[in-house]
C-alpha cells in the first residue's frame, strides 16, 4: 500500500502525456496504479469503506477534468492524493449524518469470532479517533502514517510548509495519544 | 539526562534525519531512556494506526478502471477555431509588448529626425520625412517630451495638441496609443490571474 508506482517515472509521465491529449485507456492505467492508494487515502480520511470507493472515483473524475493543468513539477501521485483529501472532506461532509462507523465491514477471516469481534471494536476505536482529529491534522497523518510520505511530499501534496506539517503530525500525534491511551497499554 | 531529543525524535521516526542531526539523536537515544521510551511510544501508535485492516469488499482493480471509465465527461477534441483562439489569447502579452515597442520607437525615431533638422543636418531628406510646421514652436516642445518624466509628458502633449499641428496629432494619438495598450496589458494579467484562482479552487 505504501508504494503504488508499479511504473517507471518515464511511462507515467508518457501516459500522463497521452492521457491529457484525450486517451481514455492510458488514463485508465493511471487509475489502475494509484488506485489503491486514492482509495486508501480516502477511506482513513473519512473512515467509511462504501462511500471511500465512490470517493475515489470521483476524485479520478475529478484529476480526468483537471488533466490538462497537471504540470509534473511534483509527482503525479501528490497531485492526485490532494484531489482525494479534498473529495474525502467533501464526503465526510455531505455524508456526516448518515456514516455509521459500526457497521463497516472489518473482520479478519483468520481470526475466530472473538477475536474478530475484539479486532472490530479496536479498529472502530482507532477510526473514530483518527475522524476526531481536525481535517488539517488528519490529513497530515494519513499522508504519513498510512500512505509513508515524506514530509516534503506531504507538504507539496497539501500546499503546506514542512514546518507546517511537523506541527500538524506532532497535534494529531499527541491526540491519538490521549484518544487511544487504552489501546496503546493493550500492546 | 538533559539535553533530550524530544524535538527530533518524531522526524527520527519517521526516517526524515540525515547527517549529524541523525547521528546526534541516534546517539543520545543510545543512553537516554526518556527520550528512548518516548520513540518506543510513538512506534506503538504507528503499530497500532496502522493494524487497522484495509476496507473489505473493494470491486476489483479491473471493475474499478471500468467504473471510472463510464463516469468519465467525454472532452472532445476542441475545434481549430477555439485552439487558434486559445494560443491568441496566451500570445496577447507578446502582441502588446511588440506594439508598445513599435509606439515607443515611433516615438524615438520623430525625436531623432527633428533633432536632425533642428540641429541642420540631413538637408532636404529629412525635411521631406517630416510634415512643414506652422508655427514651430511644437518641434522644440517634441524635442523636450522625448526626454521629459512622466509629469510632464501630459501638459507637453497637450500644448503641442492645442498647436493644431499634424505631428501633435500624431504624437497624441502614440501617447494614447501607449496608455491604451498598457490598460489592455494590465487587463489581461487581471483576466489571467482571475481565471488562474478559479481552476485552482476546482483542483484545491
Amino acid at each position: 500500500m505504501k508504494d503504488p508506482a508499479s511504473l517507471s517515472a518515464e511511462a507515467e509521465l508518457d501516459l500522463i502525456s497521452r492521457a491529457q491529449q484525450g486517451d481514455r485507456q492510458a488514463f485508465g492505467e493511471l487509475v489502475r496504479t494509484h488506485r489503491a492508494g486514492v482509495i486508501n487515502v480516502v477511506y482513513r480520511m473519512s473512515g467509511n469503506a462504501n462511500l471511500a470507493e465512490d470517493a475515489a472515483q470521483e476524485t479520478f473524475i475529478r484529476a480526468w477534468t483537471n488533466l490538462s493543468r497537471y504540470r509534473p513539477r511534483s509527482p503525479f501521485r501528490n497531485w492526485v492524493y490532494r484531489i482525494a483529501t479534498n473529495a474525502a472532506l467533501d464526503m465526510v461532509r455531505r455524508e456526516r449524518e448518515t456514516v455509521n462507523l459500526e457497521a463497516l465491514p472489518l473482520t479478519n477471516p483468520g481470526d475466530g469470532p472473538e477475536a474478530a469481534v475484539l479486532a472490530e471494536e479496536r479498529s472502530a476505536r482507532v477510526r473514530q479517533a483518527v475522524l476526531a482529529l481536525p481535517a488539517a491534522s488528519r490529513a497530515v497523518l494519513v499522508l504519513r502514517e498510512y500512505e509513508g510520505l515524506s514530509y516534503r511530499d506531504i507538504a507539496d501534496t497539501l500546499r503546506i510548509p514542512i514546518g507546517t506539517v511537523m506541527s500538524r503530525l506532532n497535534y494529531a500525534r499527541n491526540r491519538l495519544r490521549q484518544l487511544l491511551a487504552l489501546e496503546l497499554e493493550e500492546l | 539526562m538533559t539535553d533530550h531529543v524530544t524535538t527530533w525524535l518524531e522526524a527520527y521516526h519517521d526516517g526524515e534525519l540525515q547527517g549529524h542531526r541523525l547521528h546526534q539523536v541516534e546517539a543520545h537515544l543510545a543512553r537516554c531512556e526518556t527520550c528512548y521510551q518516548e520513540l518506543r511510544r510513538l512506534e506503538e501508535l504507528t503499530t497500532l494506526l496502522q493494524s487497522e485492516p484495509a476496507p473489505a469488499g473493494l470491486m476489483s482493480a479491473d471493475r474499478f478502471v471500468q467504473a471510472v471509465g463510464l463516469r468519465l465527461p467525454r472532452r472532445p477534441e476542441r475545434p481549430a477555431w477555439q485552439r487558434a483562439l486559445k494560443v491568441g489569447w496566451q500570445l496577447t502579452p507578446l502582441g502588446l509588448l511588440g506594439a508598445w515597442a513599435f509606439a515607443q520607437t515611433v516615438l524615438v525615431v520623430t525625436g531623432i529626425l527633428l533633432m536632425t533638422r533642428w540641429l541642420g543636418l540631413g538637408g532636404d531628406l529629412i525635411a521631406s520625412l517630416l510634415p512643414a510646421s506652422r508655427g514651430g514652436s511644437w518641434s522644440g516642445e517634441l524635442l523636450s517630451l522625448s526626454g521629459a518624466g512622466l509629469s510632464d509628458v501630459v501638459p507637453t502633449a497637450w500644448r503641442i495638441l492645442s498647436s493644431g499641428g499634424p505631428l501633435g496629432w500624431r504624437v497624441t494619438l502614440t501617447l494614447f496609443a501607449l496608455a491604451v495598450i498598457g490598460l489592455l496589458y494590465w487587463s489581461w494579467l487581471a483576466s489571467w490571474w482571475v481565471g488562474h484562482q478559479r481552476l485552482n479552487a476546482e483542483v484545491r
